[in-house]
C-alpha cells in the first residue's frame, strides 16, 4: 500500500471517528477499504500511534491464561486496561487493535453495531455476487475447499479475489436466474431468457396431462407445501424449467404467499411457464434455486407467484418428482373446505388436448379395471355440456368398482361431457365464481345414515357426498385408500369419493347440482359399514 | 484491493462421515401407535446382549423371567427398570379434586427418599428390593441385569447388577501426527436478551482467522470443523403464544435467524460448520430431533460447508467418532436422578448404552415401531453434551481398552465458552471470550 493511499485511508478514519463519531473496527475497514484484515490492523495501528491521542482505543487481546493454563483467553480491553489485563495471560500475549471510537459505549454490544450494520449490507446483496462477507477473502486462512452453492451451480468461493460479478456467473446454463441490474451479467441473462422463451411455447402447449396418472399437483395446499421441504435437504439440483428472467429475487415469502396467486395472465408469455404449481420437480428447482437466492427483497413485484399453471405434466417431461404419500390413507377423509384457487388461465391451449388424453384414458381405466382399485377422480358435474364451462367447472370423477352399478355407466355416458372439463384441474380449481365456497353439510339420511356433504354455496353446487355406507366392500376403505395413492390426482387429499356419491350424483349433474343427495344410494343397505366409525364425520 | 503480500495460511481439513441416518425420521406417521413398541425393541436388543454377558458375569446361575422367579430361588433376571417416583408430575394430579399440600412450584429435581425401582419384562413385573441397586442412581428405562432372589414379600431382593457396560470402540488408527482441532459451542441463544453478539462475533473472528496475528491464525488455521450444539435462537415467549402477531412483531420473530444466518455464512465461508438444534430451536420437540429446516439459512446453506444435522448427532471426522445431544437428555437425568456432576451422567448412559433412557417416558420421543435409534452400538471416542452451566471434561476409560473423551459444553451467552478438541490426543481446552472492556 502506497504511502499516500495510507494517508488517505487515515485521514478518512479521522474523519468517520471524530466528526460522525463512528466506532471504526478493523473488520468495517478491511471491508470498507477492500484490505485484508491484517493490513486493516496495521492501518488502525498506524492511526492510533499519529491521532489516537483523545481516542479511546479497544485493543484484542489473546493468549493463554496464566491460572487456568488450557483456558484460551481472547478479550478486549480498552487501553488503559492493557498492562493490566496482560498480566493474567502467561507468557506472550498478543494485543491488536481492535476499533477506535471517540468514547466506549456502556453496551459493549454498540462496538459490533456498525460492523454488522455493513455486514447485513453486505449479505443482502444478490446471491449470485461474490462479495468480501461471503468468500471471506480478507481473513488470513484461505479455504479453498469451500463452495457456494448459487441456484444450482456450484462457484467455488475463492480468497483474495476481486469483487466482481464475474466469479459468480460461471455456468448458469440452466438458471436464468438472473439479475437484470448486473451489468456484468447482461449476457447471461439474454442467454438464459432466450433459453426461457424457447422453453415457454414448450411448456404452454404442453398440457398434458398424464391426467389420472399424476399423482400430485402441487400448487395449492400447505401439506404439499411441506411435502416440498422434504424433498429439499436433498435436492440442490439445477432449475431446468427456466425462470422469469425479470430478475427473479423470489423471496422466501413468495413460497408460502398463496396470497399472491393471482394469475398474472399479461406476464405468462413472456415470462413463460415458470410456474409453482410444478409438477416435475420445479418446485424443487425453484425452492432451490429460491434458496440460493438471497432473501432479498420481498420483490414480490417482479416475481409473481403466480405461474399457475392450471396443468400438470408441463415443460418437463423428463423430471417428474414423485412425492411420498403415504399418509394419504388418513387423509383421505379429510375434505377439503378451503376456498379453491382461482382458475388462472385455464389452459384453454391444454383443455382440448386434456380432453383427448382424457377421454381415451377414462375408459381404459374404468374397463381394464373393473376390478382394480378404484379410479379416483373426481367429476364435477356439469350445468351443461358444453366444453367451454371447462372454464368454470372442475372435473371430479370416480368411478367405482363395478358391482353392478350402473354408476359406471353413467360415468362413461358422462365422459364426453365432461372431457373437456379440465383434467387439469383436477382438483377442486374453482370455477369462475369467486364466490363459492364449500360448506360441509350434515344431515341424517333415510337409511339412518349420517352423510356429510360438501356443498358449493354459489352458482353451481356440487354434492360429494361422503358417505357411511358402503354395503359390500368391507375392505372399501382400504381399498380406496389405495386407489387414492395410486390415482390421486387431485392436488389434495381428497374426500374419498365414494361410489355411491358418484352414482347419485351423476344422474343429477345434467340437473344442477341443487343439494340432491337422495340421489342414488341404491346400494345403501341398512347396516352401516364399520368403517365408518373411523371417517371423520 | 489488496492482497496480502505473505503467504496465505492454508486451512486444514478432514474427512467428515455423517452417521445420522438412524436418527432421521423418514416418514413421521402417527397410526396410533404406542410407545410399548419402541420399548419393547429397546428390551430386546438389550436383553440380546445381557444374556451374552451374563456367562461371563456369573455363570452357574440360571436365568428366567420375572414370572417364573421362584420363592428363594437365586437367578438372574433381564428387565426393564422403572423407577416410581412419588413427586414426578401426573397428569391426573391436575384433575384430582383434593388440592395437596404440595408446592406449586416445581421442584428441579423429583426424587424423594420413597421411590423405588421396579424391573419390568414381557411377563411380569416384580418390585426391588435391596441396597445393591440405588434407586437415586437408576431411571425408568435402563435395561440391566439383576442377580437374587425372590423374597417372601414378593419382591426381589438384589444382590448384583450388571449394566450392559461400554460398547465395543471400533479400533482408531493412531495416524494423525498433526493438530487439528474440533471447536464445540453451544447455547448461542440468538434474539435473546442476554446474548452478547459481541462474543459471538469475537469468536467467529477468531475462527475463520481474523482477529490475532499470524500465530493466532495459524492456530486458527488448524481448527477443521465447527460444532453448535444447539439452542441458537430464542424467541421471546410473548411471541409465541398462539395469538396472532401484529406485522412488527413478526419482524421481530424472524430478526434472531437474520442474524444467526449472517454470522453463519462468515463461517461457512470458511470452514465447515454443523449446527444441532435444541430444545429452543424451531425445530420438533421430540427426540430425535430433525435437522433445522435450510429454508431458515438462506445465505449459509448455500455453501457445500453447511450442515444441519440431527440430535442426537453423530459423526465421524477422520475416523474418529463423535456423538452428542444438544443437552435433553442429561437434563432429564438431573432431574430424575442425582450425581456428582453432569459428567456422571454422560458416563451412566454409556454405560446403559443408551443415550436417552428416560425417553419415552419423561423425555419426549418420537413413538418407533421397529427399534430404539438412542441405544448405542459401537463406542464413540468423542461423547458431548451441549448447554449445560459449566464446561467440564474427562476421560473415560473402559474395561476393554475403550477410551472417551467426555465433554459437557456450557451455554455460551451465559459464559462465553467454546471448547476446543484436539484430535491428535483428545485434548481439550476452553476457548473463553470476555468484553467486558471498561471494567
Amino acid at each position: 500500500m502506497t504511502q499516500i493511499e495510507t494517508l488517505g485511508i487515515l485521514e478518512e478514519i479521522q474523519a468517520l471517528v471524530s466528526d460522525k463519531l463512528q466506532v471504526v473496527s478493523y473488520k468495517w475497514l478491511s471491508r470498507h477499504f477492500l484490505v485484508s484484515s491484517n493490513v486493516a490492523k496495521r492501518l488502525l495501528a498506524e492511526f492510533v500511534e499519529k491521532h489516537g491521542s483523545g481516542l479511546e482505543v479497544v485493543y484484542s487481546l489473546s493468549g493463554w491464561l496464566k491460572n487456568s493454563p488450557s483456558n484460551y483467553h481472547i478479550q478486549l480491553v480498552s487501553r488503559h486496561k492493557l498492562s493490566e489485563a496482560k498480566q493474567e495471560y502467561d507468557g506472550n500475549c498478543r494485543a491488536d487493535v481492535y476499533s477506535v471510537q471517540v468514547c466506549i459505549p456502556e453496551d459493549p454490544a454498540a462496538i459490533w453495531n456498525t460492523e454488522f450494520l455493513q455486514a447485513e449490507e453486505l449479505f443482502k446483496r444478490p446471491a449470485p455476487v461474490d462479495n468480501c462477507l461471503r468468500d471471506n477473502r480478507f481473513c488470513g486462512i484461505s479455504a479453498s475447499f469451500v463452495k457456494r452453492n448459487v441456484d444450482g451451480t456450484t462457484a467455488r468461493v475463492a480468497a483474495a479475489q476481486p469483487d466482481s460479478a464475474g466469479t459468480s456467473g460461471p455456468s448458469k446454463q440452466n438458471s436464468s436466474q438472473t439479475n437484470a441490474a448486473l451489468p456484468s451479467q447482461q449476457n447471461k441473462v439474454l442467454q438464459s431468457s432466450s433459453k426461457v422463451a424457447q422453453h415457454t411455447p414448450i411448456m404452454v402447449k404442453d398440457v398434458k396431462s398424464d391426467g389420472i396418472r399424476e399423482v400430485h399437483n402441487l400448487a395449492v395446499k400447505p401439506s404439499t407445501d411441506k411435502k416440498k421441504t422434504t424433498s429439499l435437504p436433498s435436492n440442490k439440483n439445477k432449475d431446468q424449467n427456466g425462470k422469469s428472467s425479470t430478475g427473479n429475487e423470489g423471496s422466501l415469502a413468495t413460497l408460502w404467499g398463496r396470497a399472491c396467486t393471482k394469475p398474472k395472465s399479461s406476464s405468462v408469455p413472456e415470462v413463460g411457464c415458470d410456474s409453482i404449481q410444478n409438477f416435475n420437480g420445479t418446485a424443487d428447482a425453484q425452492i432451490c434455486a429460491r434458496e440460493a437466492v438471497e432473501d432479498e427483497n420481498s420483490d414480490l413485484d417482479a416475481y409473481e407467484v403466480n405461474f399457475r399453471r392450471a396443468s400438470y405434466g408441463e415443460g418437463n417431461k423428463k423430471r417428474r418428482v414423485v412425492f411420498d404419500f403415504s399418509d394419504e390413507d388418513e387423509n383421505e377423509d379429510a375434505v377439503n373446505l378451503a376456498s379453491p384457487d382461482p382458475p388462472e388461465r385455464k389452459s384453454l391451449l391444454g383443455s382440448e388436448q386434456d380432453s383427448k388424453t382424457l377421454v381415451p384414458e377414462r375408459p381404459n381405466s374404468i374397463v381394464d379395471k373393473p376390478n382394480k382399485d378404484e379410479v379416483n377422480i373426481k367429476e364435477e358435474t356439469m350445468t351443461d355440456g358444453e366444453p367451454n364451462i371447462s372454464l368454470r367447472e372442475e372435473t371430479s370423477l370416480v368411478s367405482k368398482r363395478t358391482n353392478g352399478r350402473n354408476s359406471v355407466v353413467k360415468l362413461e355416458s358422462q365422459l364426453p361431457d365432461t372431457a373437456p372439463n379440465k383434467m387439469d384441474e383436477v382438483t377442486d380449481a374453482a370455477p369462475n365464481s369467486p364466490k363459492r365456497r364449500k360448506v360441509i353439510k350434515t344431515h341424517i339420511d333415510d337409511h339412518g345414515g349420517e352423510v356429510n356433504e360438501v356443498v358449493w354455496e354459489g352458482e353451481e353446487t356440487e354434492v360429494k357426498k361422503v358417505e357411511n355406507h358402503m354395503p359390500k366392500k368391507v375392505g372399501s376403505g382400504t381399498t380406496n385408500a389405495e386407489a387414492n395413492t395410486v390415482t390421486n390426482t387431485t392436488n389434495r387429499p381428497s374426500a374419498p369419493q365414494r361410489s355411491p356419491a358418484v352414482g347419485s350424483t351423476a344422474p343429477s349433474n345434467p340437473g344442477g347440482k341443487a343439494g340432491n343427495k337422495k340421489a342414488g344410494n341404491a346400494k345403501d343397505p341398512k347396516q352401516g359399514n364399520i368403517l365408518s366409525f373411523f371417517k371423520k364425520a | 484491493m489488496e492482497v496480502d503480500s505473505q503467504e496465505q495460511l492454508q486451512r486444514k481439513q478432514s474427512t467428515y462421515l455423517s452417521l445420522d441416518e438412524n436418527f432421521e425420521i423418514q416418514k413421521e406417521v402417527y397410526r396410533g401407535q404406542q410407545y410399548s413398541q419402541i420399548y419393547f425393541a429397546r428390551l430386546h436388543m438389550m436383553r440380546t446382549l445381557l444374556y451374552s454377558l451374563v456367562p461371563n458375569w456369573k455363570s452357574h446361575l440360571p436365568v428366567c423371567t420375572v414370572l417364573e422367579l421362584e420363592e428363594g430361588k437365586e437367578c438372574i433376571i433381564v428387565g426393564t427398570l422403572y423407577k416410581h417416583m412419588k413427586l414426578k408430575p401426573c397428569i391426573l394430579d391436575e384433575y384430582s379434586k383434593e388440592r395437596s399440600v404440595a408446592p406449586l412450584i416445581k421442584p428441579h429435581n423429583f426424587m424423594h427418599q420413597d421411590d423405588y425401582l421396579v424391573l419390568e419384562d414381557e411377563s411380569g413385573r416384580v418390585k426391588l428390593g435391596g441396597t445393591k441397586l440405588s434407586p437415586s442412581v437408576y431411571v425408568t428405562g435402563v435395561v440391566v441385569a439383576l442377580h437374587g432372589k425372590e423374597t417372601s414379600a414378593g419382591a426381589f431382593f438384589v444382590e448384583d447388577v450388571l449394566e450392559a457396560g461400554l460398547p465395543p470402540q471400533i479400533e482408531r488408527p493412531l495416524k494423525s501426527r498433526e493438530d487439528k482441532y474440533v471447536v464445540f459451542v453451544s447455547g448461542l441463544s440468538i434474539g435473546s436478551s442476554s446474548s452478547n453478539p459481541l462474543q459471538f462475533q469475537l469468536l467467529v473472528d477468531h475462527i475463520t482467522g481474523h482477529l490475532g496475528d499470524e500465530e493466532e491464525q495459524g492456530l486458527a488455521a488448524e481448527i477443521v470443523h465447527l460444532v453448535i450444539v444447539g439452542n441458537s435462537v430464542e424467541i421471546s415467549h410473548g411471541l409465541l403464544n398462539g395469538q396472532n402477531l401484529a406485522s412488527k412483531d413478526q419482524s421481530r420473530l424472524s430478526e434472531p435467524f437474520k442474524e444467526l444466518d449472517i454470522l453463519l455464512t462468515q463461517i461457512a465461508a470458511s470452514l465447515p460448520l454443523d449446527i444441532m438444534p435444541g430444545s429452543s430451536d424451531p425445530a420438533n420437540f421430540a427426540l430425535p430431533q430433525q435437522p433445522l429446516n435450510r429454508c431458515l439459512f438462506p445465505g449459509s446453506a448455500t455453501y457445500n460447508t453447511f450442515r444441519s444435522c440431527t440430535n442426537p448427532h453423530c459423526f465421524e471426522l477422520d475416523s474418529i467418532r463423535f456423538l452428542g445431544t444438544s443437552g435433553q437428555n442429561i437434563d432429564d437425568l438431573t432431574k430424575y436422578s442425582e450425581a456428582k456432576d453432569k459428567l456422571d451422567f454422560l458416563e451412566r448412559t454409556l454405560r446403559w448404552r443408551h443415550l436417552a433412557p428416560t425417553a419415552p417416558n419423561t423425555l419426549g420421543c418420537y413413538p418407533f415401531t421397529d427399534r430404539d435409534p438412542f441405544l448405542i452400538d459401537s463406542c464413540p471416542d468423542v461423547y458431548f453434551v451441549g448447554n449445560q452451566e459449566k464446561y467440564e471434561t474427562r476421560l473415560l476409560k473402559g474395561l476393554e481398552g475403550q477410551l472417551v473423551r467426555l465433554i459437557c459444553i456450557p451455554r455460551f451467552c451465559e459464559t462465553g465458552v467454546a471448547v476446543v478438541l484436539n484430535m491428535r490426543n483428545l485434548e481439550c481446552h476452553a476457548l473463553t471470550f470476555g468484553t467486558q472492556i471498561s471494567s
